[in-house]
């Protein structure tokens, strides 16, 4: 009797205990979420102010914490990739990758490191991978379209291209890229109508100016080209490409005047190549032989 | 599991750590804070229809308050509309760049594969009809082929020197710059029956400064840049032909500093990316770019010189790689063939007939096709 009493008080005690158990747990469990969130917040705020040793302090105590927490991870491996420590970033987004295979963001920054590589192939079949997971990734099909841009295979660039911008239109770089893709064909209407919508998004783009500069100079609409590039030179005076193309273009014309016989006007096209490009030998030597 | 979980958990620490406390007993009112203040409300009750209406409204009232965008990224992630909450969450953070949590909840929410986004309607523009019908008649002939093997459409033929500029002399008097340029023209005649499209940087007996050339390749959207030149030595002995490719190592410092400025007027091109510790994926794709435009430069020169052991009475002397500027600065795999030795006299009085010149261009062609 005693002894039943006893394992009943013991089973009650165990039960209690139990209980206990689960209650401190469950708070501890919470009070640790608590403070994985905190330190992630304060992570992401050191992040974002540029203090990366502080930042990756915070995300390494989440991950003390919590060891899968896969937001922490990805922006630890953020963290070594703006660091050039390449490696490290490659295992941190390699283990969020065996976490959870869906994590699109980390395959992602995996292509992206294949890419700092040199590897092609692997970061091909990268991008490839999240394009099965997520047939809408924007990102994905931007750098598979950007690879055959590369390739110089235009058909399959613009394909990719197009998915990246119809699943996200409010990327610069893709309208561009497309234009470029496009204009390798001279598919110059949509060639100009993605330069347009680079352009509409950032002003700045230059580059895609200066390509519109091109899309008139074989049009032989050369003024119009060099209006173009001089807009360039008015955001970026440092443009090389926008120096070079005008020289071409004034030389261009000089040549024209010249076939016509018309010496003053060709001068005049040299003294304009010389004013924007100094070092023009073709210039300099013609203006001396005319002079 | 611990993402759900820090989303579940985050926003209920940061509506306490923001004081987003509910009001009780607060109507509806028709200014921003107001709506602002009832969406709060709203979430905090599990409300997320009502909040995602009134915070609605509060932003087209309002559409810089970030505030309010924050909220109603936090009312969409309630519903479970998470791609309205990334582009709520994303416009508080245009607005206030200091959001960090707005930031992280984007960020979280962007992790994962999201729906994907609704397409609006409009009306089109001129522009864009004529580039759909464009796109109708071009896209249907340009091959879509699968692999990574890269494609030579079109070539931008460069025959070196001209005009002023003869570029090496032989003794019996024959001009670089005559031979590369009937070499060019040749080529180009040639390819001309071929799938590969071609251009040329000189047509005539005139000086092209080095730059224009390879401005002249950007400018043709060229696969490959083709330089043609003959080579000299004050040796007469050397003779044959090789093929160089632009290496990735600066030959001198003076190549050096034209790099380093280059880059950075690259820099320049990109102000409002001017971040501490910014990873510039442009950047990564530019230097992936020249990386593979370098190793294609690479295997064409091979091809190349491959082509004139075969083809041509010529002793082959390889494949070297140097710092030239006419191949530094194309956007393209690029590669300089010296067509023999115009200081060696056989070599001279080969590169002199006609003949022997078509030869060199029917080579040059059976190494691009």
């Amino acid at each position: 009797m005693k002894k039943q009493t006893e394992i009943k008080y013991k089973n009650q005690l165990f039960f209690l205990f139990a209980i206990f158990l689960t209650v401190f747990f469950q708070t501890n469990s919470h009070a640790n979420q608590n403070n994985v969130n905190t330190l992630i917040f304060e992570g992401c705020d050191f992040h974002y102010k540029g203090d990366l040793s502080q930042a990756m302090e915070k995300f390494h105590a989440a991950l003390k914490l919590n060891p899968d927490n896969e937001y922490a991870l990805n922006q630890a491996g953020i963290i070594y990739t703006k660091k050039k420590e390449y490696k490290k970033a490659f295992n941190t987004f390699l283990k969020v990758s065996k976490i959870d295979e869906k994590n699109t963001y980390a395959l992602l920054w995996l292509g992206i490191l294949y890419l700092v590589e040199g590897n092609m192939n692997n970061a091909y079949e990268q991008f490839n991978k999240i394009i099965s997971i997520d047939p809408s990734n924007a990102d994905a099909y931007y750098f598979i379209g950007s690879i055959y841009n590369f390739r110089h295979n235009t058909a399959m660039a613009i394909k990719y291209l197009k998915k990246a911008r119809d699943a996200d239109s409010l990327e610069a770089d893709t309208h561009f890229r497309l234009a470029k893709a496009f204009h390798n064909v001279d598919m110059t209407a949509n060639a100009m109508l993605e330069y347009q919508r680079t352009l509409a998004i950032n002003q700045n783009y230059t580059k895609a100016i200066n390509q519109i500069g091109w899309i008139y100079y074989n049009q032989n609409n050369i003024d119009k080209a060099i209006k173009q590039w001089k807009k360039t030179l008015k955001i970026n005076n440092r443009d090389r490409n926008a120096v070079l193309n005008i020289a071409k273009a004034y030389n261009q014309l000089a040549f024209q005047e010249l076939k016509k016989k018309r010496i003053n006007n060709a001068k005049k096209q040299w003294k304009k190549t010389l004013k924007i490009n100094p070092g023009n030998k073709a210039a300099k030597y013609y203006l001396k032989k005319y002079k | 599991m611990d993402r759900r979980a820090f989303i579940k958990y985050g926003i209920f620490g940061a509506v306490s750590s923001y004081g987003l406390i509910a009001i009780p007993g607060l109507t509806f009112g028709e200014t921003v804070f107001d709506l602002s203040i009832s969406g709060q409300n709203f979430i905090q009750k599990k409300q997320f229809i009502k909040a995602v209406a009134v915070l609605e409204k509060a932003v087209t009232i309002d559409p810089e308050n970030d505030w309010a965008f924050g909220l109603l990224g936090r009312a969409y992630n309630g519903l479970g509309k998470k791609r309205e909450a990334v582009t709520a969450f994303n416009s508080a953070v245009k607005i206030n760049p200091n959001d960090t949590f707005s930031r992280m909840m984007a960020e979280i929410l962007s992790q994962k594969p999201l729906p994907p986004a609704k397409k609006t309607e409009k009306a089109m523009t001129p522009l864009e009809k004529e580039a759909i019908k464009e796109e109708k008649e071009m896209l249907s002939k340009i091959k879509s082929v699968k692999g990574l093997d890269y494609k030579v459409n079109r070539v931008v033929i460069d025959a070196g020197h001209g005009g002023f500029d003869p570029g090496a002399i032989g003794k019996n008097g024959l001009k670089e710059k005559d031979v590369n340029l009937d070499i060019a023209l040749k080529l180009h005649k040639r390819l001309k029956s071929s799938p590969v499209k071609s251009f040329l940087t000189r047509t005539g007996d005139y000086y092209v400064p080095l730059s224009a050339r390879t401005v002249t390749a950007n400018q043709y959207k060229a696969d490959l840049l083709v330089s043609i030149h003959i080579n000299a030595n004050k040796n007469p002995k050397p003779h044959g032909a090789e093929t160089y490719f632009c290496s990735e190592k600066a030959s001198s410092k003076e190549a050096q500093k034209v790099a380093a400025y280059e880059n950075s007027v690259l820099k320049f091109d990109t102000p409002y990316k001017k971040k501490a510790g910014y990873i510039d994926i442009e950047d990564i794709l530019f230097k992936f770019e020249q990386k593979l435009n370098w190793r294609e430069s690479d295997q064409l020169a091979n091809q190349f010189q491959n082509k004139f052991k075969k083809f041509l009475p010529f002793k082959s002397r390889g494949v070297h790689s140097a710092n030239f500027y006419v191949l530094r600065r194309a956007q393209m795999p690029s590669v300089l063939l010296e067509m023999g030795f115009i200081s060696n006299s056989a070599n001279e009085a080969k590169l002199s007939q006609p003949v022997f010149r078509d030869k060199i261009a029917k080579a040059i062609a059976k190494g691009l096709i």
